[in-house]
């Protein structure tokens, strides 16, 4: 690169939202090449400034003042025509919740060469062509096929791929991305960011990354900055960010990297899972999905299990059916010495007193017409019991005065100490926790899992903690079980399963997990191992091991013969032969 | 840690409500209007809508006397007979009759529509909440009625039935039900899946507790905010009926019945007795259709 | 696609056998006793009995049942108890002039307030929009029947432009002949321009009462599909793809207009039986009028073929409109 002039150069940008400013006297240079990484909390403007640095807002938006310079022009001075020209061209944007960004009734392939016809002069035809080659070069098998699909009848990894074919078609200098991976599953989210920064960097043009995740920043970018309310708190390259952030806000975000030691569980089993299997059959075949094969696991007094796995894994159903909002269709789950499984509707209810939940959105579990005494009352009993609602505010950390509020008066945060309020509010022994910070942003997601293991701590209460979140599951549990497509593939202590995964697909899914540490980036290291392709579709399922079709060290026994969970020599289960053969080789 | 806990909000916010449009307050008006005459109508008329006065076909006062004749009435001065909307070709007085009409037609159509809305919402409850074949024949019987033309349906019944008041409100509750079921069960079947209906069931309460104390009030929404359009067609309804003599029985105060009745004096130049009750009609029926405007918009905040 | 064609006319069948069964029960059911109506209260008790049996109406239900169903299968729904004539004859003169009214009454009213809507929805807010939508809601809420009497008084009596409320031609007239019932359509294949004009006259103050009404909810559903289109992501997507504005515009209309075909269908579907009031206003003697004479008149067979009729042309249209949004949209195909 022999030009030194910056590819982006902002300054000043102010946007208004609805009245009130969205983002305040941004300012930001991008050089050529870079990749920049921009984070903040939701409701700190990532989304519309991603917009108006292409001129453009949302609704009420109004872009008050500012430059965007864009390879030497100013985009914002521009008249509408001339902006429009280079969008797409010069600049591109991907956006988070890609299936929202097309058109439900055109199909992908024609959308991506619409993108491309207003830049480049070709017909029909080549344009056609052009987007199944840019869905080919994105990895993508079978092109041809995938170009003739409606946005609803792609994966969402799919149509984040679709975006980068319409916003990288024209070779723009630079891509704005903003939050392209939420709601991805953690492998496709690693094999997607992979492409995109291999294209970028081949290409050779810049990337402004915006994203909450700490992780992903790390991995990829070169600069971090900081955005908090609509203005930058922060610019620094990302080593000396990470090292030694200056912000206070940037520092709260990252105060959850440090070990932290866990309450001492005792070896009682308090539940006991032999078994447990679950199908769900599709309605208008006679097909099935096999949600949960097989499962065997057990929880101790006062300990954590953490249950990890992508979409499809099963981890969810498991959680539903110990507390029986759902029937297993076989398997035996006994608590505290009672079975669960085969309890009557009167001994159910006495069980579910000891057996709570508190699931992943915040605001739907709560009963939006009740307020906060209302829910937590209804929890204790119906008694209006002034003494003991305040207390359980206290223990989970809010202020008295949300008593007489109700949900939509609350934030997200906040909303989810209530249902953790309401979960302990009967005491019970253990609670089914179903990805309960996913929702979160990074600031509260930390608060609430310091308040779960001060609960704990504080009460000895166990905890099923269920989470796609490898950072979270890290913090909270002492033992790991590893799900993929209904069974358990690994199960162990944190340590074994977390410092040195057995299992081939434990082992991508933790190679995938982007850790936050600029030391040890994902792009640097060679010896990764990845699954290719997807998670194939849980209604057909091979006859063996389920991961053989994607696994790098499968063998041909693998493919015939469904493995089974056997213990290896450090104590931990595992679910695949070549592996254990492969650690007791080693044993010796 | 504290500092972790100041940076992540754990109080209350408040919540700022939109303030009402003028169509809104244009239509609540309009609505509390045409209640208060339903309620107190008969008691307020100047003359007997039922009693034949002397002035037959008389015309209302011309614009520029009606200052003066407001002076009269108040000082109480002694003066002629007034009738504000003048008289109909048998003498009854326009006004007291428009007057106290909505003692029938608003009557009707309130009266049809809380028993269809009442009747809708729970077996809406039932089709969105029960076992399938339950929900399978409510949904099969709604859908049956809803195939049938409204309008004649609404004419055979009433005639055939009798043509009192309450067959009236009963075929209009029968004919609106479908509209409730339809709107509740859709609420209740996204409705049903939430955590919050889950966390009760984790905590142990039956069904039936979920279902009505927490599905179903939540489900209402959609409901109660088409009432108040539903009770304009309502309003439209009886109207109709009553002008075609499908409808309402005369002489009572009607005022779809006022218009037929004077349909063919129109021609010939009398244009008060029709043109009153029309109005009458046009506005109500407009003051329900802006307040369940109103009350949409509100609610979709 | 041809699957799901066959089982929604199935049930459309079960669903017109279903409610002729209902009316046929209902209307027996009911209080009214059309015999007395007939022969008058003051009848001896043999006149009544004769004609009960004339009408068929001593027998048992069940038995009156089958006998109908066994002439429907021949095709046979029956004589009116007024015209004397099969009612079926009866339907078939009179339904032409129903659809015709209802159907140059759609196209007009489309044709004014889908563009109407679509304007407003380009500034939403403006006072445009807010006047045009307060006219929606307001032309949605009329009573027709009282603006029909409105335009005959101002537009006949007082202006003179309109003729006379008496039919669909000037009664000294003579009509085209009838090939598809519809007074333009067989003017027109007549080459017989002075009726078509004749014709057109007589619908004007009909077509343009109920063009009046109808435009209230069209606005209002167009306006609102296109607001909510123009405020979604792929919109704003696509312009931050550098699309040209007609693109995007095309984009916005194809995802606004097709949801809204369906709920048009519902409405095409509700007026047919709506009809009945300006059809009485204007005297023009379609089905709806036809409807109300022989409700009043307690018509038994005349009642049963007007319902059934009107609820086979609705669930066809609906059937119709299914299919056609369910070709367009991919969602609904699988």
């Amino acid at each position: 690169m022999t030009d030194s002039a910056p590819v982006l150069d902002v300054r000043g940008l102010t946007v208004d939202y609805g009245g009130r400013p969205a983002v305040e006297d941004f300012a930001l240079t991008i050089a050529p090449g870079e990749i920049v990484g921009l984070t903040g909390d939701s409701g700190s403007g990532k989304s519309t400034l991603a917009f108006a640095l292409l001129g453009l807002t949302r609704g009420p938006g109004r872009i008050k003042g500012g430059s965007v310079v864009l390879e030497g022009t100013d985009l914002l001075a521009l008249d509408e025509p001339s902006r429009r020209e280079r969008r797409g061209r010069d600049i591109g944007l991907i956006v988070q919740n890609p299936r929202g960004a097309l058109s439900p009734l055109h199909r992908v392939g024609q959308q991506i060469g619409a993108a491309y016809r207003s830049h480049q002069a070709v017909t029909g035809a080549q344009a056609a062509a052009h987007a199944v080659d840019m869905l080919r070069s994105l990895g993508l098998n079978d092109p041809e096929r995938r170009a003739s699909a409606y946005p609803h009848e792609i994966s969402g990894g799919m149509a984040q791929r679709v975006l980068i074919a319409m916003a990288l078609g024209s070779g723009p200098r630079l891509l704005v991305a903003d939050e392209p991976t939420s709601g991805l599953d953690v492998t496709i989210q690693a094999q997607f960011l992979d492409e995109m920064w291999r294209t970028v960097r081949k290409v050779g043009s810049s990337a402004l990354l915006m994203t909450q995740d700490l992780g992903i920043i790390a991995n990829y970018c070169d600069r971090v900055v900081v955005l908090q309310n609509g203005r930058q708190v922060e610019d620094a390259p990302t080593r000396s960010f990470y090292a030694a952030p200056r912000d206070s806000y940037s520092r709260s975000i990252l105060a959850l990297r440090k070990e932290e030691a866990l309450a001492d569980a005792t070896p009682s089993r308090l539940l006991e899972i032999e078994g447990l299997r679950k199908i769900f059959p599709l309605r208008g075949s006679n097909k099935h999905v096999q949600a949960v094969d097989d499962v065997s696991f057990s929880i101790g007094r006062g300990e954590t299990v953490g249950l990890v796995g992508e979409s499809g894994s099963g981890k969810t159903t498991v959680g539903r059916c110990i507390l029986r909002l759902v029937e297993p269709d076989a398997g035996e789950i006994t608590f505290g010495g009672a079975s669960v499984t085969s309890a009557s509707p009167a001994a159910l209810r006495r069980l579910r007193r000891k057996l709570q939940v508190v699931f992943q959105d915040p605001f739907d579990s709560l009963d939006p017409r009740w307020t906060v005494t209302d829910i937590l009352a209804e929890a204790i009993d119906g008694k209006s019991d002034k003494a003991r609602i305040a207390e359980l505010l206290r223990l989970v950390g809010l202020r008295p005065d949300v008593a007489d509020a109700k949900p939509r008066a609350l934030s997200a945060g906040s909303q989810q100490r209530v249902n953790i309020a309401r979960a302990i509010a009967v005491e019970p022994e253990l609670i089914v926790l179903d990805e309960p910070t996913s929702a979160l942003t990074p600031l509260a997601r930390i608060a609430i899992i310091r308040l779960l293991r001060d609960i704990q701590a504080r009460l000895g209460v166990s905890y099923l903690f269920i989470s796609h979140d490898l950072n979270t599951v890290e913090h909270m549990s002492h033992r790991v079980a590893v799900m993929y497509l209904g069974q358990i593939v690994e199960l162990g202590t944190r340590e074994q399963v977390f410092r040195s995964p057995v299992h081939p697909y434990s082992k991508a899914l933790l190679g995938a997990h982007l850790v936050a540490d600029p030391s040890r980036r994902r792009v640097d290291r060679t010896d990764i191992q990845t699954l290719s392709g997807e998670i194939p579709s849980p209604i057909d399922l091979p006859r063996g091991c389920y991961l053989a079709s994607r696994c790098p060290v499968a063998l041909p026994l693998c493919r015939d013969q469904p493995q089974p969970l056997v213990p290896a020599p450090d104590g931990r289960l595992v679910r695949c032969t070549p592996a254990i053969a492969s650690l007791k080789q080693v044993m010796h | 840690m504290s500092e972790v806990l100041e940076l992540a909000d754990t109080g209350a916010v408040n919540v700022a409500k939109p303030a009402p449009s003028f169509l809104f307050r244009l239509g609540g008006v309009l609505v509390a209007l045409s209640l208060v005459l339903m309620v107190m109508g008969p008691w307020i008329t100047p003359y007997d809508p039922n009693r034949p006065t002397f002035e037959i076909s008389e015309p209302p006062p011309a614009l520029t006397e009606i200052p003066g004749l407001l002076w009269k009435v108040i000082t109480g001065a002694p003066h002629d007979p007034i009738h504000w909307f003048g008289t109909d070709s048998s003498g009854l007085d326009v006004f007291s009759r428009v007057v106290a009409a909505p003692r029938t037609d608003v009557a009707i159509a309130v009266g049809a529509n809380v028993v269809s809305l009442i009747l809708g919402s729970l077996l809406g409850l039932l089709a969105g909440f029960a076992r399938p074949w339950v929900a399978g024949t409510v949904m099969r019987i709604s859908d049956l009625i809803q195939a049938f033309p409204v309008f004649i349906t609404g004419m055979i019944l009433v005639t055939l039935a009798g043509r009192s008041n309450m067959t009236i409100v009963l075929t209009l509750a029968f004919l609106y039900t479908p509209i409730y079921v339809r709107l509740t069960r859709a609420e209740v079947l996204s409705q049903r899946n939430r955590g919050f209906v889950d966390a009760a069931r984790v905590l142990g309460k039956p069904e039936g507790f979920i279902a009505l104390r927490h599905v179903l009030p939540n489900a209402l929404a959609p409901s109660l905010i088409q009432a108040s359009v539903t009770i304009g067609f309502a309003i439209l309804m009886t109207a109709g009926l009553s002008f075609v003599g499908a409808g309402v029985r005369p002489p009572t105060p009607e005022w779809g019945l006022m218009i037929a009745a004077s349909a063919n004096e129109l021609i010939q130049g009398e244009w008060w007795s029709s043109l009153f009750p029309g109005l009458a009609i046009s506005l109500t029926v407009f003051g329900y259709a802006a307040f369940g405007n109103g009350v949409e918009r509100i609610y979709d905040r | 696609m041809l699957n799901f064609i066959a089982r929604r006319l199935v049930v459309a069948m079960f669903q017109l056998v279903g409610l002729v069964i209902v009316v046929f029960f209902a209307i027996r059911m009911l209080p009214a006793d059309p015999v007395a109506r007939l022969v008058g209260m003051n009848s001896t008790p043999e006149a009544y009995r004769m004609s009960q049996q004339a009408l068929g109406l001593d027998k048992p239900v069940l038995e009156q049942l089958r006998n109908y169903i066994v002439g429907v299968a021949k095709g046979d729904f029956g004589r009116s108890w007024v015209s004397g004539a099969p009612v079926m004859e009866d339907i078939r003169n009179v339904l032409p002039v129903t659809i015709e009214l209802i159907t140059i009454s759609f196209i007009l009213a489309f044709l004014v307030s889908v563009p109407l809507g679509m304007l407003c929805a380009l500034r939403p807010g403006g006072v445009a929009d807010t006047a045009t939508f307060t006219y929606s809601l307001f032309a949605g809420s009329q009573p027709e029947f009282w603006w029909g009497l409105l335009f005959i008084y101002i537009f006949f009596a007082m202006l003179g432009w309109a003729p006379p409320p008496l039919g669909r031609l000037d009664p000294m007239s003579t009509p085209p002949a009838s090939v598809t019932g519809l007074i333009t359509v067989d003017s027109l294949l007549a080459g017989n321009i002075a009726a078509f004009r004749d014709g057109a006259h007589h619908l004007m103050l009909p077509v343009a009462t109920k063009v009046f009404v109808l435009s209230g909810p069209i606005i209002k559903m167009v306006r609102q599909n296109m607001v909510r289109v123009l405020g979604a992501d792929y919109v704003l997507y696509a312009r931050a793809s550098g699309l040209p504005p007609w693109r995007v515009a095309l984009i916005a209309l194809k995802n606004a207009l097709v949801p809204a075909l369906t709920l048009l269908g519902v409405l095409y579907g509700y007026i047919l039986g709506g009809a009945v009031l300006i059809e009485t206003v204007f005297s023009l003697g379609g089905i709806g009028q036809y409807a109300v004479r022989s409700v009043l008149a307690f018509d038994y067979p005349a009642i049963q073929a007007v319902v059934l009729v009107i609820a086979a042309i609705s669930l066809f249209v609906y059937l119709a409109l299914d299919v056609i949004h369910a070709w367009i949209d991919p969602r609904l195909a699988s």
